[in-house]
């Protein structure tokens, strides 16, 4: 069992006091384990889907149910596994490899936590329902629309990944304040651990990469509920819209899966060559170009759909540019084994599988960016063989590196080593087995997504090695339940630091205490740990890093920014969805011309624009202590927002009397869901305004709480900024 | 096509405007290094590139590409350029205080504004004809480009390390800068409706139209190539731009060298 320790020797076997935990240890622990428990899930469905595979024109599953398989296991493994088992290494990791007691927020990291399970209950509730969803992970429309997919399936699958979104984001925004302002001292973000900086990077990623799926879903729901048609092209909707916005977020989305891969391997591979990382600043730098390239290249996923030619070459080009930092990387790692002191343990083994996988789904995913390559090869199973290089044979590698490295920090045992190698055997050959045959499959043109397939010459063999190498890792995979399981009640036990390793999250006993430090080490250089294990040795003395000036933001500050520009991504797509539709040629029914009185508007534009104006007021006399000054101007700005909001009631109300409703066309559909999501957030706005003004009356907001105040600020004015874009695009035709 | 010689606007008014900045420079900065030298020399050469080469000719009123890689290069390409060649010690000398910390914002907010702006305010449909087809105006929105990007680059590669931005929120900057021109370069990418009116009903002066639109080069796509070229190069540029903050980052200072304006005149390496 667990050693006593913070997480509490009378109150580990009470369930309640997990539940209830705000401790970023044991929140990250639950991630791990609803990870863990999903990875068996999505497994279970892997070999159903490989076990119909197998064998040719075999009937085990129905053709519906392999449609549900495999969307289910997409869907499973990327949100139910892959998002979360990162999150949950980040949030126990990150804030003791920077020195901190916790996360910023740690409640709000609970929230994010209990979100995923939430979310996974509605997906998974749909089995129930006899209708789980069936159109694939990326749900492409018009497939997904209520004329091709009428059970409710669809309806689950959109509020599952609607619920764990939210999750998501909050989580990421923690990371990000964490990363911001709760290092500890001498800790400059020049000298982070890579794992720190590169899971900061995959915290930006997400804040941004999010909300284009939410925009997409929030009106394939609409499409769905609500009658609308923005992805139906028989009603004029757009199918490639959906593909777009799913892209932007599908792309990117790899990355903050590969982007976690690093950050283990650039940890793991130095301690076990007992050398520093070569190259600290490229890698950091790598990653951060990474985050932003990844946001240029998603249409290389729509090279089939006949963009044009123009589109083709230049995303074809941009996704052959963000292979160079990639690429980076791999010398990065390659150099830092070179000449290094290398401990084969089981880590280590993962690591370098991963190297060399990951390489090979590398060179692959360069194939793709070339496009008469894509044209031939995608959707076959070299799509599948590719992206599960990636996936498995890289990022799930790297997982498993993690899980070895940090389980004696983790629980205080040592996984024991003969039970991993078997592991990683069993893994290396049934991984390779499954997916590398695959290639040659998609060569011969397998399609994939398919139920079953003819006896074409070659493919039985093929299949049938593929489904046999599955067996090798589900076998692989008991083991490392059982070894964990063993390992726990019987394992060896860890001490402070059992790999030698070099940050901070070494420096304290196995597991950590619940404050996570009694004392720190004085960090100097990015080896915090081994400068004080070699005093002679020490990295400061031997090359500079750049000294922390000591420069911490306000939590409440960076929380808000980052939620902001989140919200702002999701703005800015439903406003392009706008334009898309309400540019072009004349549509039939009522357009913003013909239904919209711009004057009134305009009135109650203003007046929404003047609540930020009391809002800044309210805040400079709460900055001067002035309560009733502030209570004044407070209550002002909740009430011009209240009449703001009245305003957009008569419009609604003008409009639905003259029969313009959401499903009446386009212009209607976009209208209703552009300036309904921007009146909700005012509504919120003005529900926190109010908790602040109770606050106030309260006494607990006063002058050394403003920046709690001025965070608040961040959103309303956001709120108003969004609503200038509104009024210009939709009520002043801007572009048109 | 570069052999035909009417597509050469020798007699461009651009050579007035090179040889004003020649003068300015070599008047106001004598023995500069031949790296700043180079960087003056190159942001001239662009300038000529944008107005004397067939580009010039092309975009005005001819082929929409065109115009937008005159667009790039004046806004972009040459305002690099020309500060690139900027002194650091000289400029600093000028000013006696270090600019107030709300000053440099300012300057960030208006650069910001600027550099994105610009883009957009051109090429709302009845601008962007009226520029092409007007000579005077055509001039100002050139010059406004020239100084939109001036200000645009300077809390980058400004030669005033006190109105320079940190690297990370330059970084923020230049992201944020990529995802203003991306959302245009999208519109312009993928809309149907045609957002340079002049373009669409070119005077062929040339004969070359028939030709070209035989071979698939409608005014369409040459329309989606030019929200693609407002897209895909900015961004890359930022890409870069952006790679040489993060040098700046995790490059050691020394306490001295980051309270004084660097010495770095003599030194060709620290263009940047």
């Amino acid at each position: 069992m667990l050693q006593p320790d913070s997480l509490g020797a009378d109150s580990r076997r009470n369930l309640f006091s997990w539940i209830c935990s705000v401790d970023h240890k044991r929140i990250g622990i639950m991630y791990m384990l609803l990870a863990v428990f999903f990875l068996l899930v999505g497994g279970v469905e892997a070999l159903l889907i490989r076990a119909q595979l197998a064998v040719p024109k075999n009937d085990l599953v129905s053709p519906q149910m392999f449609n549900q398989l495999f969307t289910l296991h997409g869907t499973t493994m990327v949100f139910l596994v892959g998002m979360p088992v990162f999150t949950g290494f980040s949030n126990f990791i990150v804030p003791l490899m920077i020195g901190a007691k916790d996360v910023a927020f740690p409640r709000l990291n609970a929230m994010s936590f209990w979100m995923l399970p939430f979310g996974a209950t509605l997906l998974y509730f749909s089995f129930f329902t006899g209708s789980a969803p069936d159109a694939g992970w990326f749900s492409y429309a018009p497939l997904s629309t209520k004329p091709f997919s009428s059970l409710p399936g669809v309806d689950y699958w959109i509020i599952g990944l609607a619920v764990m979104g939210i999750g998501s984001i909050s989580g990421a925004i923690n990371i990000v304040a964490t990363v911001m302002c709760c290092r500890a001292p001498g800790m400059s973000l020049q000298r982070v651990p890579l794992f720190v900086w590169i899971m900061f990077m995959q915290a930006i990623l997400i804040v941004i990469t999010i909300p284009p799926l939410n925009s997409a879903i929030s009106m394939l729901l609409i499409d769905r509920m609500l009658g609308a048609a923005f992805f139906e092209p028989a009603r004029g909707g757009s199918a490639l819209l959906w593909q777009h916005f799913f892209w932007m977020f599908g792309h990117p989305e790899v990355y903050v899966f590969a982007l976690p891969a690093f950050a283990i391997v650039s940890e793991v591979i130095p301690v076990f060559s007992r050398k520093p990382i070569y190259g600290y600043a490229f890698v950091a730098g790598s990653s951060t170009i990474i985050v932003l390239l990844s946001y240029t290249v998603w249409a290389h996923h729509m090279f089939a759909v006949g963009l044009g030619m123009g589109p083709n070459i230049f995303f074809a080009a941009a996704t052959l540019l963000i292979a160079l930092p990639t690429g980076v990387k791999i010398f990065n790692w390659t150099a830092t084994l070179w000449g290094g002191s290398i401990r084969f343990t089981t880590a280590m083994l993962f690591a370098i599988a991963f190297l060399i996988q990951f390489v090979v789904g590398g060179l692959t995913g360069i194939m793709f960016a070339t496009v008469p390559v894509d044209w031939q090869l995608t959707d076959t199973y070299f799509v599948v063989a590719h992206f599960h290089y990636v996936l498995v044979g890289g990022i799930v590698f790297s997982l498993f590196a993690a899980t070895f490295y940090w389980f004696p920090k983790i629980s205080g045992r040592m996984l024991n080593e003969k039970l991993g190698k078997l592991q990683f055997w069993l893994w290396l050959i049934g991984f390779n087995a499954t997916f590398g045959i695959q290639h040659l499959l998609g060569l011969m043109g397998m399609p994939r997504r398919v139920y079953t397939y003819d006896d074409n010459p070659g493919w039985a063999l093929c299949n049938g090695i593929s489904s046999a190498g599955a067996v090798f890792m589900a076998a692989g995979t008991l083991v490392l339940v059982w070894n964990i399981l063993k390992s726990m009640k019987s394992g060896a036990v860890a001490g402070n630091n059992p790999w030698e390793g070099f940050t901070l999250e070494w420096a304290t006993t196995s597991p950590p205490p619940l404050e996570n430090f009694k004392e720190l080490p004085e960090i100097k250089s990015r080896r915090p740990v081994w400068d004080a294990d070699h005093p002679d040795l020490a990295d400061w003395k031997s090359e500079k890093t750049p000294e922390d000036r000591g420069h911490r933001p306000a939590g409440a500050k960076v929380a808000a920014w980052s939620f902001v520009i989140s919200e702002a991504i999701f703005f800015i797509l439903l406003l392009v969805s706008y334009v898309v539709f309400n540019s072009g040629d004349e549509i039939e029914g009522p357009t913003s011309e013909t239904a919209l009185d711009v004057s009134r508007t305009g009135f109650f534009t203003l007046i929404l624009l003047s609540s930020s104006l009391t809002f800044w007021i309210a805040e400079r006399c709460l900055r001067r202590d002035k309560i009733g000054g502030f209570k004044l101007w407070l209550g002002l700005t909740i009430l011009l927002g209240c009449v703001f909001i009245g305003g957009q009631v008569w419009e609604y109300s003008g409009l639905i009397s003259n029969g313009i409703t959401v499903n009446r066309n386009l212009f209607a559909s976009t209208f209703f869901t552009v300036t309904g999501f921007h009146g909700l957030h005012v509504t919120g706005g003005i529900i926190v305004l109010g908790i602040m003004y109770m606050l106030g009356r309260l006494g607990y907001l006063t002058s050394k709480r403003t920046h709690v105040f001025a965070a608040v600020g961040v959103y309303w004015h956001f709120v108003d900024v969004v609503w200038i874009a509104v009024f210009s695009i939709i009520y002043l035709d801007v572009f048109k | 096509m570069m052999l035909i010689p009417e597509l050469w606007n020798w007699d461009s008014l651009v050579w007035l405007a090179i040889g004003i900045i020649l003068l300015v420079y070599f008047v106001t900065f004598k023995g500069m290094p031949p790296l700043r030298r180079f960087a003056l020399g190159l942001g001239v050469a662009f300038m000529a590139v944008a107005f004397v080469s067939p580009i010039g000719y092309l975009a005005n009123g001819y082929v929409f590409s065109a115009h937008m890689i005159q667009h790039l290069l004046m806004l972009l390409i040459v305002p690099l350029c020309l500060i690139l060649a900027l002194p650091k010690q000289r400029v600093a000398s000028w000013f006696s205080d270090t600019p107030k910390p709300q000053l440099a914002k300012a300057l960030v907010m208006i650069g910001w504004i600027g550099g994105v702006g610009a883009m957009w305010f051109w090429h709302v449909p009845n601008l962007c004809s009226v520029s092409t087809q007007n000579a005077s105006i055509g001039l100002l929105r050139d010059s406004s480009f020239m100084l939109a990007g001036l200000v645009f680059w300077w809390p980058i590669f400004g030669p005033l390390e006190s109105t320079r931005l940190s690297p990370p929120s330059g970084i923020v900057y230049l992201f944020s800068a990529c995802l203003g021109c991306t959302l245009l370069g999208i519109y312009i990418t993928f809309t149907n409706s045609i957002v340079c009116p002049v373009f669409a009903q070119s005077v062929d002066s040339l004969g070359i139209m028939a030709s070209l639109q035989a071979a698939g080069f409608t005014p369409m796509v040459d329309q989606n190539l030019g929200g693609l070229l407002m897209w895909v190069p900015p961004c890359t540029l930022y890409v870069g731009a952006i790679i040489s903050l993060l040098c700046r980052w995790y490059k050691v200072l020394d306490p001295e060298t980051i309270k004084g304006p660097v010495a770095s005149d003599h030194e060709p390496a620290h263009l940047v």
